[in-house]
This record gives C-alpha cells, structure tokens and sequence, in this order.
C-alpha cells in the first residue's frame, strides 16, 4: 500500500464530511433524509462500477445483475429458509462475485474488448432480469416482501430512517476506502495499465485475467451489498427496479457525468444527481415524468462535448490553473 | 561465451504466408545483437515468438537454459526476458512514474517499486519529466520510457524492436548511451533496427533475416561483407 493510502484514511477532508454527514438525520426531515440515504445508496453503486469502469476502464453493463443478485437472494433466502439476512448477504456477495469473474473469464478467454465486453454484460444483464422474473424463488416478476423492521440489528434491521441513512454512510464509506486502496496498491497499476494497454501492460508481467477478474469480483461483492441493503430499506424488492438494466444505465451515467478513474468523480456526482432527480421528480413528478433523466440526457451530452474526462476532474484542472495564474 | 538465448528451428506461418522459417540463433549473455533485414522479413513477428505473444507452429525458444516456448507474456516476463513494441506502447492515462512503477512490480513489492522506478528514470534521465502523462513526452522520451519500462522488471535480456526509429542520429545519443551504459551492468540485448549508423556503431554481432528465414550472421564488419545481405537488401541483380 501506497503511503498516501494513509494519509487519506487520516485525512480530516474525509472525515469531516462523514461527521457533517453522520449529524444529518437529527437536522433533516423524514422526506429529505430518505432522499440522502438513496443518494448514499448510489454513491455506492456508482464507486463499485467505477473499480471496472473507471480504474479498469471497462464498460461493464452487468452491474444490475449484482445489484439484483444482493436484493433478491439475500432477501428470498431470509423470507423462505429463515437464513439471516447478514449470511444472505454475505452468499449473494459470493455468488455476485463469482458471476463476475465468470465474465472476466469469458472477456480474458475471447479476447472481447471494449465494445464486446460492453455488449455481452449487457447480455448478462438482460439474461438476469429475464432468469428473476421466471424465478418463483427470487419473487418472480411480481418482487419480494420483506417483513417488518423492528429493528434488530443482528437481522440486518436498522429501524427506519435514521438507522439506514447511518448504514447507507458505512457502506459509501467502505466503497469510497476500497476504491482509494485499490488505486494505492498493486492491483491499482495493473488495472490502470490493462485499461490504458493490454499488449504492452502484459509485456512487463501483467496477468491479464487474474488483475481483471479480482477488480470484477470486488465491484461485483460491493454492487450486491448495496443491493442487500437497498432491499431491506425499501422493504419491497421490486425487480424492475434493481435487476433491471435501466440501473447500471443509470449508475453509468452518473458515474461518466462525475468522471471516472479517480473515486472523486462518481462520489459527487451521485450526491449532487440524486437529490436533484428526486427533488425534481417531486416536484414536477405529476406533470412532466422523467425529467430527471431528461437532465442527466441533457448533461452527458454537455459533459462529452466538454470535457470528456468528467466534470470533476475537469473542475480539479481549472482549479490548478486558477491557482499557477 | 555462454548463450542466454538459444533459438532453434523457429518457424510461424499466417495462412500461407510463412513469416518466419525455421530461424535459429544463439544470443550471447552480455552481448548486443541485432536483427535487421528488409520490411517483412520477419523480424518482429520473431520478437512476438520469443515473447510469447505468438504461439510458434514449431522450433523452441530456450532462455537460460530453460524452454520458454509457449509461455504467455506475463510468464514470459517473469523469466527475465522484457520487450519493447515496435510502435511505442503507451500506458496513456498514466504518469511516467506510474507507468514504471507498474513494471518494477512485477519482482517488487508497491513501496520498493516506486523507488526502483525513481532510480531507473534518474539512471536513463527522465526524472525530471516522472510526473508528467506520456502525450506530453517528446518522441525521444517516450523511446526512453519504453526502455526505462523493460529495464524496471528487472530484466536478463532486453528485446528493443526499432527503439531509435523516428529519432535523429543526434536524439539516438541518449538512448544509445543508457543502453551501453546498462550492458555494461550485465544486461543483454537483442535490438530490431534499421537506422544502419546505429547498428554498425552499437551491434556485437548482427543476424540477418529475409523472407522469413536467415540469411546470414556475424560482426559488423563481417555483414557488411557478405553478398547475400547484398542481395536481400539491393536485389539479386544490382551488378547486372
């Protein structure tokens, strides 16, 4: 691990936000809490693709299946075997993960490339919500129920708003360190390197399908885990919502629209995006549906033609030459 | 002198097209040879057989007295023999350092890699560009980087496909002497070249290839002597 790896984690740039954050639920109304927890929610969807799509620099479209993966197994097996959703949770992060090594392995063994491997986890993704809403186990096309939060806590129970928008922070928390750590080490060059050169990164040791298949399994355990909590703090699994590929559409966004490679790009980008959509989706929700994402239409077409980086790196290198002027 | 390198009866074939033919050659440990030979005789296919980015149809490719043939790159690397691409091979989104960094990982824990990196970019003279993205290099460094990358893996034997391509004799200066300057520290190197200056001023022995097969071998002042490299390069019929 990189010395700066360190500093970061000590850094007071982190944890004085985390504590701000921390405060949140004693000063925000129930509605608006709701709308911090989502976006904490897709802070974390957003930093797990980015450790495939951003650091390894390839477009994985499957992220939906793990996310789905995390909802509807852990909860299904909660609600028919009576397994705790912590071990449910744990199993879909496994299962999930070994899903993505499964692709890795199809991308490594084929050669697929970019627009290839886009494409068959785009295939993976359609697959699954196909494989769900035929599954009477995972809830089939009508979801899952999942039963009253009393708040017990070693049921994976975090009793209301308060309580997940707390638990929604840990999990941002962690996506955010794993992301700085995988940039800090080894795996973070390897990957770098993949992504920038995959003839030339071999040349000089690389292996192409072990560095690949770790960064996928990673960002695959992180996507179901979120999926995990999402389900327990919406309470109803609703598969058109998380096994479906419109979420990886819509964390792909919002990352790109942040910039990808660094964590700083999808973090912002999902905190400021999500409140925005949601406001907007209440506010003009009756009369005008989807505006939300006729803004983020709007801004990655804004963003692509100015400055394809992302917004926040782009914002980072205006500051430096703000500052050399 | 005891080979490093041994290549035996190497041959690969591209459709019926037979872009190396039963080629064998030793390269001697310390030595620097080079390969020349007209466009599409076959050199850096050869190159890509013994690095392992090729599968060879047949023959056998020995480094240090152990059979590398078929091994994939990343093992290939590991057995201390790098390479560098004919046209540069960028890591683009990374710094000099970075990019460096990546390849003294492959025998190097994270922390001690980036030290390595930094002595090798002060040795070859990039320490002063280390931060900077491989866009903003001059082509002169980027060939630097390309050879400061192979020589961060810690390397036996150094495979350079046409590192001084591109650059002026004057520009060659810098890379000429950091390789000289490292086959005196005990690394041996097989260079692909075709600025001729460069070959007959820096090559131990040279090797020749055409069409796919070998056509001859020796020093120097040897090659230059020797009709059929004539032949190969100026056609059969110059004197006729």
């Amino acid at each position: 691990m990189r010395p700066d790896f360190f500093q970061f984690l000590r850094s007071p740039l982190l944890w004085i936000p985390v504590a701000i954050a921390a405060c949140l639920p004693w000063g925000l109304s129930a509605y608006h809490l709701a709308i911090g927890t989502l976006a904490l929610l897709y802070v974390s969807l957003a930093l797990a693709w980015n450790v495939v799509g951003g650091i390894a620099g390839q477009i994985s479209l499957a992220n939906s299946v793990f996310v789905g993966t995390g909802a509807l197994l852990a909860s299904a097996l909660y609600i028919r075997l009576g397994i705790d959703m912590w071990f449910g949770m744990v199993i879909a992060a496994a299962v999930s993960a070994i899903l993505g090594v499964f692709m890795s392995l199809l991308d490594a063994r084929f050669r697929l490339g970019h627009l290839s491997f886009a494409l068959v986890t785009l295939a993976f993704a359609e697959i699954g919500e196909l494989v769900v809403a035929g599954t009477d186990f995972l809830g089939g096309a009508s979801g899952l129920d999942l039963p009253k939060d009393h708040g017990r806590f070693w049921l994976f129970e975090f009793g209301g708003g308060p309580g997940y928008f707390w638990a929604a922070l840990v999990l941002a928390l962690i996506c955010l360190v794993v992301n700085q750590a995988i940039l800090s080490s080894r795996l973070g060059y390897y990957l770098r390197a993949l992504r920038d050169n995959e003839d030339a990164a071999q040349a000089i040791g690389i292996e192409l399908f072990r560095s690949k298949a770790t960064g996928m399994a990673i960002s695959a355990a992180l996507s179901s885990v979120a999926g995990t909590l999402f389900a327990r703090y919406s309470n109803f699994v609703d598969p058109t919502l998380l096994a479906s590929p419109n979420l990886t559409i819509e964390i792909v966004l919002i990352a790109t629209i942040g910039g990808l490679g660094t964590p700083l790009g999808p973090l912002i980008a999902a905190l400021v995006l999500i409140p925005v959509g949601e406001i907007l989706r209440g506010q003009f929700g009756g009369t005008l549906p989807g505006l939300h994402f006729f803004l983020y239409g709007v801004l990655i077409i804004v963003v692509v033609l100015t400055s394809p980086q992302g917004i926040v790196p782009r914002l980072l290198s205006l500051r430096r030459r703000f500052r050399r002027a | 002198m005891t080979a490093i390198l041994e290549i035996r009866e190497l041959s690969k074939s591209f459709g019926g097209l037979t872009a190396v033919d039963r080629v064998s050659f030793d390269v001697r440990e310390g030595e620097i040879l080079a390969v020349i030979g007209p466009n599409g005789a076959g050199k850096t296919t050869l190159f890509s057989l013994v690095s392992g980015f090729i599968t060879p149809d047949s023959g056998s490719v020995v480094l240090e007295g152990a059979p590398i043939t078929g091994l994939k790159p990343p093992a290939v690397a590991r057995r201390g023999l790098a390479r560098s691409f004919q046209i540069v091979q960028v890591f683009a989104g990374m710094s000099v350092l970075d990019a460096v960094t990546a390849a003294a990982l492959l025998r190097l824990p994270l922390n001690e890699a980036i030290a390595r990196a930094r002595d090798v970019l002060d040795d070859i003279g990039l320490a002063s560009r280390a931060d900077a993205i491989p866009d903003s290099l001059s082509m002169q460094d980027r060939k630097l980087l390309e050879i400061a990358k192979c020589i961060a893996t810690g390397p036996r034997i150094i495979l350079l496909d046409e590192v001084m391509s591109g650059l002026t004799l004057a520009e060659a200066q810098v890379p000429l002497a950091a390789i000289r300057r490292l086959r005196d520290g005990g690394i041996t190197f097989v260079m692909v070249e075709h600025v001729m200056p460069v070959v007959m001023s820096l090559a131990d022995r040279i090797v020749v290839l055409n069409f796919g097969q070998k056509v001859a071998e020796g020093t120097p002042e040897e090659i230059v002597a020797n009709q059929a490299v004539r032949d190969a390069y100026f056609g059969e019929d110059m004197d006729a």
